[in-house]
């Protein structure tokens, strides 16, 4: 049987080479937008036990300096960090020059940012130097900086420019994303901008994810009735919430997938038709010689799997491949493909997705095949 | 050259059941191609409908947004009181200072996004002649009023007419809704520029300023003054530029994708037609045989076989576009992360967009066409008339 199955795939090889070709193309395709869908809702990297505190308003607002060492003195809270996003413009506005750049407290960031790790000399150098600042390794190599390095950054939310020089490297163990980061003293920027005392985020590290729901309410009750009152959510949750601010287009993305899915469901079913149109003579050869219906239904369907498993298999092998060229290629321009990877579940999605569009796309043949009249079978031409 | 012609698309329709197959297999590819461009050129629009070209927006030195700028109402009314902006009848400026503040709130589907609220003065919907109050009435400064934009009314919860929101430290009652031509505006909520600076404690300052001029030479001799003046550091651009800018910061990624995505498939749509082209040679080497036997040559059945494709690819085209219709209009709503705000956008299948998806499954057509129309025409006539 499975023998024959094999006969009957390589015996037209032009149309079972084209078909694998488009079924593998349009699974390509598929893997790397469900990878790409995947990088985009990542919140890898965050911590259970991070808690961020921002303007109840929106982002685009900031926190008085006071706020910092009020937070400290709540239960659970082991550390508390400030940072403030400061935008601007490094060498031009292309998206390949944009990367974060934070203000930051050298003597608390690493306190709540644990897993960053910096050599202690080097951030006694940076804790020193006031216009200081640390890039992470993946940064640095990108635009080849030593330590000693002199950088200048142009302001656009806050109307300063910055001259930094670079004191130290800081590795992530396992997120190269993390690592394309900026950080400098915030009490350089506070000087520039005449000491207006503003911060944009507070970081707090807990002493365990249980005490978050505690925190979160005790945070924004302290500041409830003040002129800036707070909202304090999870680390994750603060990533999600950039993600929620994309709206409707994951859905779009996810149309499209469908529509990729649909399109080789008929690009298979096709060729499969095709092929039991053109062997309705041979199932009738084969029923006389005492092939029972069932296993023509399963000659059929089984070469019909096998194109699709073919398709896929070459599909998700590009895939692979390509999702580590797009990082490198794609990863600077769009920050979203830095940290694309080929997820086992974009994988598996694939190949389940070919396997049953061959399944699918065989099963009105091989009916067909089966209910086939043998005499008239025997009869027909062509 | 009729006969085979004909001939070949003749047997499109007999063979119905691989034709319709091929046909949407080659739409569904032309789908996905116009779904993406149609979401960049939704957004395209939006942003064009943004913006009168006889505006001058100056916003302060080094700010990218209108949401990043700032500065004093001093130098408001010393930008305002320059020479080359327009007068009203009654000689005031046609100028407008506006404050732009933007807050989280939530969408209908629970969905949290950040919304621009606009302070403005008198001067702001006669520099905007598009703008237009469709339900209930303008706000009255000083009394908590506020007007919404219509996108965003139907977009948002709390934001119908009549309904309280909190902005800022205050509550606000929505009186108005308003179009602004499918503008940007209409994601905006707009209020009195001193009841927005009072209820986010931010007085005395505007974001922007919108300067009404006579000519484009006018304009550009304003920009010139106002940028080369040193009481202030500010920067000014025609207001179309400033929102042409944020167009293709925000509609490049979709069309790389949608480019890409057209590419990939179409090639996957390709095969698709050469796989059914083959299968037609294959089947059809008689009648093959007959045409060259009748006196037909070699380029003639080319030329017939390639049409046959390329018209099996304009079908799919068609049927892809028919599809695509019901995506025209669709609303949709993303962060434009350089101003750091909601901006709402229609699904536009433009005809720019319809024609490209019809190239796209021509062009497929005839690239999946043309190896089997090669073989069909190479192919020996003994052979084909003894053949089966």
């Amino acid at each position: 049987m499975i023998r024959l199955a094999w006969r009957n795939l390589t015996r037209n090889k032009l149309r079972t080479l084209l078909t694998v070709a488009s079924v593998a193309l349009a699974l390509f395709v598929l893997a790397v937008l469900v990878a790409l869908v995947q990088a985009i809702e990542s919140t890898e990297g965050t911590v259970a036990n991070r808690v961020v505190v921002r303007h109840a308003v929106s982002l685009t607002f900031d926190l008085p300096e006071a706020f910092g060492g009020r937070l400290t003195r709540l239960d659970h809270v082991d550390a508390v960090t400030p940072l403030s996003w400061f935008g601007g413009v490094y060498i031009d506005q292309r998206p390949e020059n944009f990367f974060p750049r934070f203000a930051s407290d050298p003597a608390t960031l690493f306190d709540v940012f644990g897993e960053y790790s910096l050599p202690e000399a080097e951030r006694e150098a940076w804790t020193q130097d006031r216009s200081g600042f640390i890039a992470g390794r993946a940064l640095a190599e990108k635009y080849d900086w030593a330590i000693g390095e002199r950088i200048t950054i142009q302001g656009d939310i806050y109307p300063v420019d910055l001259e930094l020089t670079l004191r130290g490297i800081f590795t992530h163990p396992d997120l190269e994303t993390q690592e394309r980061q900026l950080f400098f003293h915030r009490r350089y920027l506070e000087e520039s901008l005449g000491n207006p005392g503003r911060v944009g985020t507070y970081w707090l590290l807990l002493d365990a994810p249980e005490s978050v729901p505690a925190v979160v309410r005790g945070a924004e009750a302290m500041f409830e009735s003040s002129d800036a009152p707070v909202r304090a959510e999870t680390e994750e949750a603060f990533a999600l919430s950039f993600l929620e601010m994309l709206g409707n287009l994951r859905l779009l993305i996810g149309s499209i997938g469908l529509a990729i899915v649909i399109s080789i469901l008929f690009i298979t079913a096709n060729t499969m038709a095709m092929a039991a149109r053109d062997r309705t003579r041979e199932v009738a050869v084969l029923r006389t010689l005492g092939f029972r219906r069932g296993q023509v239904t399963g000659l059929v369907l089984a070469e019909a799997v096998a194109v699709g498993v073919f398709g896929a298999v070459c599909g998700v092998g590009l895939a692979v491949l390509a999702i580590g060229g797009l990082r490198e290629g794609m990863g600077e321009v769009f920050p979203a493909f830095a940290a694309l990877e080929a997820s086992p579940a974009a994988l598996g999605l694939a190949l389940a997705i070919g396997a049953g569009v061959g399944l699918l796309s065989g099963l009105a043949p091989a009916l067909g095949a089966a209910r086939i009249d043998i005499v008239d079978g025997l009869r027909r031409v062509g | 050259m009729g006969v085979p012609i004909r001939y070949n698309l003749r047997s499109l329709f007999q063979r119905r059941t691989t034709t319709a197959m091929t046909v949407l297999s080659i739409a569904f590819v032309v789908l996905v191609f116009i779904g993406v461009s149609s979401l960049a050129a939704g957004i395209s629009e939006a942003f064009a409908a943004s913006g009168d070209p006889a505006n001058l927006l100056v916003l302060r030195d080094g700010a990218r947004s209108e949401t990043e700028s700032a500065f004093d109402l001093a130098t408001a009314r010393g930008i305002a009181a320059m020479p080359g902006v327009e007068r009203t009848a009654d000689d005031r400026p046609l100028a407008s200072g506006e404050m732009i503040v933007v807050q989280i709130f939530e969408r209908e589907d629970g969905s949290e996004s950040n919304v621009t609220v606009r302070g403005v003065g008198p001067m702001a919907q006669t520099v905007r002649p598009d703008l237009e109050i469709v339900e209930g009435r303008d706000f009255v400064s000083g009394t908590g009023e506020i007007i919404v934009g219509s996108d965003l009314a139907q977009r948002f919860r709390g934001l119908r007419l009549g309904e309280e929101v909190r902005i800022g430290l205050l509550d606000f009652r929505v009186v108005g809704i308003f179009e602004a031509g499918g503008g940007n505006a209409e994601a905006e909520i707009w209020g009195a520029l001193e009841d927005v600076g009072n209820t986010f404690r931010r007085e005395n300052a505007v974001s922007s300023m919108r300067l009404r001029t006579s000519s484009a030479a006018a304009m550009a001799e304003l920009e010139r003054q106002v940028e080369s003046d040193q009481r202030w550091r500010v920067v000014a651009q025609p207001e179309t530029q400033y929102y042409a800018e944020q167009t293709s910061a925000n509609t490049m990624q979709f069309r790389i994708l949608g480019t890409l995505l057209a590419v990939l498939m179409g090639f996957g749509a390709c095969f698709a037609a050469a796989n059914t082209m083959y299968a037609a040679i294959e089947r059809r080497g008689r009648e093959i045989g007959t045409l060259r036997a009748l006196g037909f040559r070699r380029p003639a059945i080319l030329l017939a076989f390639l049409l046959e494709a390329a018209f099996l690819g304009l079908l799919g085209g068609i049927v892809g576009c028919i599809l695509a219709l019901p995506l025209n209009g669709i609303s949709a709503g993303t962060t434009n992360f350089i101003s750091f705000s909601e901006i709402t956008f229609q699904l536009t299948t433009t005809p720019a967009v319809l024609i490209s998806g019809l190239l796209v499954a021509l062009a497929t057509g005839i690239v999946g066409g043309l190896p089997p129309a090669i073989a069909a025409a190479r192919r020996p006539i003994t052979g084909l008339l003894r053949g089966s």
